[in-house]
């Protein structure tokens, strides 16, 4: 799978995700959530992430970059610079 | 000079097709002592210890006494492995010990083992360091030196004590590493469906990813006390893993000819169930194809690739032959695979290390 045949999904979707991956309901999330309140955004939580990014997209989510997100607008932005965040939905 | 300009264009693949061996026997050993991962007197936090268990799906580990190696574990199984053969010591002429656990850093464990083992002074013994990739490396080794010509018989031990070397205060290694021995007996066959592809791979530049960096010659005594335990970067890992082994898996079949279809079983190194289940569904492999032995064995290093065969496989009936993908991937970088057919003369054997 590459950029131009990558699946798409909106902001909505990307949240519902990354509520998933860190267990939390996906209304208490949005962009200038921190990581440290987020109690599964840990080392385990991370590997869901990369784990689901690799799954739906085909998308690798490096171990430093990783490690560099520190809020949840950091994730949405990752997916925006991959084309996977579809904007306007 | 054809051939010779040929052999100088791009990289070589490291694919091997070596027929004429078979795998006679494997025979694991694990040490006695059972850690139930859930016991509150391990100290770490319950909630912690209920996800890393939920995630790696280790529930109990087995541990080395701290007089123990993996020699000790390789020993006993090679012992019964070579008395259920009914090989003679003398019939068999290689002895390599796969180990990143060695009893000392010289000798070579294997000139102790095949001391040990009463094999004779005709034997060759050596050591290989390699991890968790080290069962295919350790079988494509002993499968070349028996198309080699002279050796009839090779024992291939690969043992690991991943205990021995985790730090008590690291919680996603200690509950996740286990100890464990094997000895695989492979003997040369005129049988033309004998043998077994290979395809190996190493990449240095992740080394970073699980070192123990402290000990040995780089730094002897090293200064931060916590360079003498492993250091694991689960994400860098994992991110090699998903990366390597499908296409691993997928290079393995294409050189063999093979669809996922035609293999009996998919026997991953057992590192953790969050990452073979991911491999096992990125690469469409079917769950009944795939044994899990990491629940009661941990993640034993290499020799859980032997130990997932014998606790989890049972030989193929009278008349039936199997083909089973044996797959390692791990420290290094280091990842590889071997196709290699069974049959009902194919010894499966486990010990549970009773006074060990």
């Amino acid at each position: 799978m590459d950029a131009s045949t990558r699946p798409t999904i909106t902001q909505t979707e990307a949240l519902a995700l990354l509520a998933e991956c860190f267990n939390v309901p996906a209304d208490s999330l949005h962009a200038d959530v921190e990581r440290e309140s987020i109690e599964d955004w840990d080392s385990m939580g991370a590997l869901m992430l990369i784990a689901e990014l690799d799954e739906r997209f085909s998308l690798e989510l490096t171990a430093e970059v990783s490690r560099e997100m520190t809020r949840i607008g950091h994730v949405l932005d990752f997916l925006r610079a991959h084309g996977v965040l579809r904007e306007g939905d | 000079m054809a051939w010779f300009f040929q052999l100088q264009e791009g990289p070589r693949l490291s694919q091997s097709n070596i027929g004429g061996f078979r795998i006679a026997g494997v025979s694991t050993c694990l040490p006695p002592l059972v850690v139930d991962n859930l016991d509150p007197a391990l100290g770490f936090a319950p909630e912690d210890v209920r996800k890393v268990v939920a995630m790696a799906g280790v529930r109990e580990r087995r541990v080395v006494a701290s007089d123990v190696t993996s020699a000790d574990l390789c020993h006993r199984a090679a012992e019964r492995l070579m008395e259920r053969l009914g090989w003679a010591p003398e019939t068999v002429s290689a002895l390599i010990f796969v180990t990143q656990t060695p009893d000392h850093f010289l000798p070579s464990t294997s000139c102790l083992l095949q001391q040990r083992l009463g094999l004779p002074d005709t034997c060759a013994a050596f050591d290989v360091g390699l991890g968790c990739s080290g069962y295919p490396y350790g079988l494509y080794i002993a499968a070349t030196m028996l198309r080699g010509g002279g050796h009839r018989r090779v024992l291939m031990l690969h043992g690991e004590t991943p205990s021995r070397f985790v730090s008590p205060e690291d919680q996603a290694t200690v509950l996740l590493f286990s100890d464990a021995g094997s000895a695989t007996a492979l003997e040369l066959d005129d049988d033309p469906a004998s043998g077994g592809h290979f395809v190996l791979h190493s990449d240095g530049s992740g080394a970073e990813g699980l070192i123990l960096r402290g000990g040995a010659f780089r730094d002897r005594e090293p200064a931060n006390p916590r360079h003498r335990f492993l250091e694991m970067d689960g994400a860098a890992i994992f991110n090699f893993t998903i990366k390597r082994v499908p296409a691993l898996i997928a290079d393995t079949l294409a050189f063999a000819g093979k669809a996922v279809a035609d293999v009996d079983a998919f026997v991953f190194h057992q590192s953790n169930r969050f990452i073979m289940k991911h491999l096992m569904k990125k690469s469409g492999l079917p769950e009944e194809r795939v044994p899990f032995s990491i629940e009661d064995s941990g993640n034993c290093g290499g020799p859980s690739v032997a130990v997932a065969m014998t606790r989890r496989l049972l030989t193929p009936p009278p008349g039936q032959r199997q083909l089973w993908m044996l797959l390692g991937y791990g420290v290094g970088l280091s990842w590889g695979a071997a196709l290699v057919p069974v049959d009902e003369r194919t010894v499966l054997l486990h010990d549970d290390g009773e006074g060990l």
